[in-house]
């Protein structure tokens, strides 16, 4: 794995970087829109808002989207007659290292039209804001937290944007990206104490907690939320 | 759960506890702490008859050794014959805690809370090797080895383990009570009453435990040299 050019774990050394190169990500070539009815019709309406189009796996289409307007375009694909891609099967990222951008992936099927599409948004690693499609897919909740979890992708609009897999106390940033090293950033003993001193007042929020209505467990104090916030990188 | 003192209700020490015990044993007190007498060895010989043939675990399995723990249960392997009649699924009615499978660090405070919720006299296994040491699970998310959390028994090697190793593992656990007295209070494993919810390991203890070895990606260290602090463990008694 290893060649003269440099590691996969050069990434992780370096640490992260802004990217200043949005082509560093590999893209194929642009592949041929007639095969998906859905492909042209979005280069009509939205024009360069469709930065760029590929086939992958011989029938996935993949759609590159502006970041800025990745709600508008979700928007109309869901409502659009001709289009009505009502199930949103996943919210994910992926990283490639090196500080390329990392790219969110919206994966799409249309159940009226039997139609699948890739949408993909790419974020350079000093700014990795997006907006929230939680109010158009409500399955969103979760996947974005995942992203938000693991890739630190901050989802504006989003309404419980929590970690949702890593304990609510973890301090070392996002698992996910290729800066991160394999072993975390602490030591194993400190994050044996951390672990140990987890608060499970911070996995659920206040309103399930009144709900729930658990015997010892009492609402969690007003500013418990804000200890996510130094989480960030 | 621990030792009070009746007049204070203070929690006593280890040590307060072993100082006690040495000066009954200079007035010839009932139980003799620290010298068998012949009332203890007989009642031992029937406590401990009676605990290792009625030992009730409590199953936390996480991960595919869980399918070998149900296998052993079932009816080709049949855990009942050794007095494992009934799987406790509450910590307070079980007796030995086996974890089975891999524990991340966000499950680490709930295997501790059950690890304390259990009552005495409690023994603990660890089946196959991510609970033992992390196994292949080498990463920012595990817990390398449980006995970073809780004092362990028995490790059973393997990946997983057959339902032969868990049963052997669980009459080695029988031949350790087989050798308890109540007269070794230690042996009884005392608990003190402030390291409930904490990290059994210290911090040094820890990172030699956790350190990268064989099927890591960086080979700094080599868990087999790490030096602990952790009394021996009992000799395999059976033959």
């Amino acid at each position: 794995m290893v060649d003269e050019s440099g590691s996969a774990f050069d990434a992780v050394e370096q640490g992260p970087k802004a990217s200043g190169d949005p082509t560093g990500t590999p893209r194929d070539s642009d592949g041929d829109p007639s095969g998906h009815p859905t492909v042209t019709a979005l280069q009509s309406w939205f024009g360069s808002t469709v930065l760029h189009h590929e086939v992958q796996a011989g029938d996935q289409h993949v759609v590159f989207v502006d970041a800025a307007r990745n709600r508008e375009v979700l928007k109309w694909l869901r409502d659009d007659p001709e289009q009505r891609y009502d199930l949103l099967a996943d919210v994910t990222a992926v990283d490639y290292g090196g500080g390329k951008p990392i790219q969110i992936v919206y994966q799409l099927w249309s159940v009226g039209h039997k139609r699948a599409l890739r949408v993909k948004c790419e974020l350079p690693l000093d700014g990795l804001t997006i907006d929230s499609v939680v109010q158009l897919w409500s399955t969103a909740n979760w996947l974005e937290r995942e992203v938000y979890d693991l890739f630190g992708v901050e989802f504006t609009g989003h309404p419980d944007l929590r970690r949702i897999l890593m304990p609510q106390n973890y301090a070392e940033g996002h698992p996910l990206r290729k800066d991160f090293p394999l072993r975390g950033r602490f030591s194993r003993a400190e994050q044996t104490r951390r672990a140990l001193s987890q608060d499970y007042h911070d996995d659920y929020t206040p309103e399930s907690l009144e709900v729930g209505g658990a015997p010892g467990l009492a609402p969690p104090e007003p500013n418990r939320s804000t200890e996510t916030a130094e989480d960030k990188p | 759960m621990g030792l009070t003192d009746g007049e204070s209700g203070d929690h006593l020490s280890l040590a307060e506890v072993d100082a006690l015990g040495q000066a009954e044993a200079r007035e010839g007190g009932l139980l003799g702490f620290g010298s068998p007498t012949f009332l203890t060895t007989k009642v031992d010989f029937v406590v401990n008859w009676a605990r290792r043939n009625s030992l009730w675990p409590m199953p936390f399995g996480t991960a595919c050794c869980a399918i070998e723990m149900m296998a052993s249960a079932a009816s080709n392997f049949d855990l009942a014959r050794f007095g494992m009649e009934r799987m406790a699924f509450s910590p307070r009615q079980a007796d030995v805690l086996i974890c089975a499978g891999r524990v991340p660090y966000k499950l680490a405070p709930v295997l501790r809370r059950i690890w304390d919720q259990m009552m005495q006299p409690k023994w603990c296994v660890s089946m196959g090797a991510c609970a033992s040491s992390g196994g292949v699970f080498d990463v920012y998310s595990m817990v390398q080895g449980i006995d970073t959390i809780i004092p362990v028994d028995v490790y059973i090697p393997g990946c997983p383990p057959r339902p032969e190793g868990l049963i052997y593992g669980l009459m080695m656990i029988q031949e350790k009570i087989r050798g308890e007295s109540l007269s070794d209070h230690y042996g009884l494993r005392a608990e003190d009453p402030a390291l409930v919810g904490r990290p059994r390991a210290g911090t040094e203890e820890v990172e030699a435990l956790a350190g990268p070895f064989g099927n890591s990606t960086q080979q700094e260290r080599l868990s087999s040299l790490a030096q602990t602090t952790r009394p021996e463990r009992s000799e395999d008694l059976l033959p």
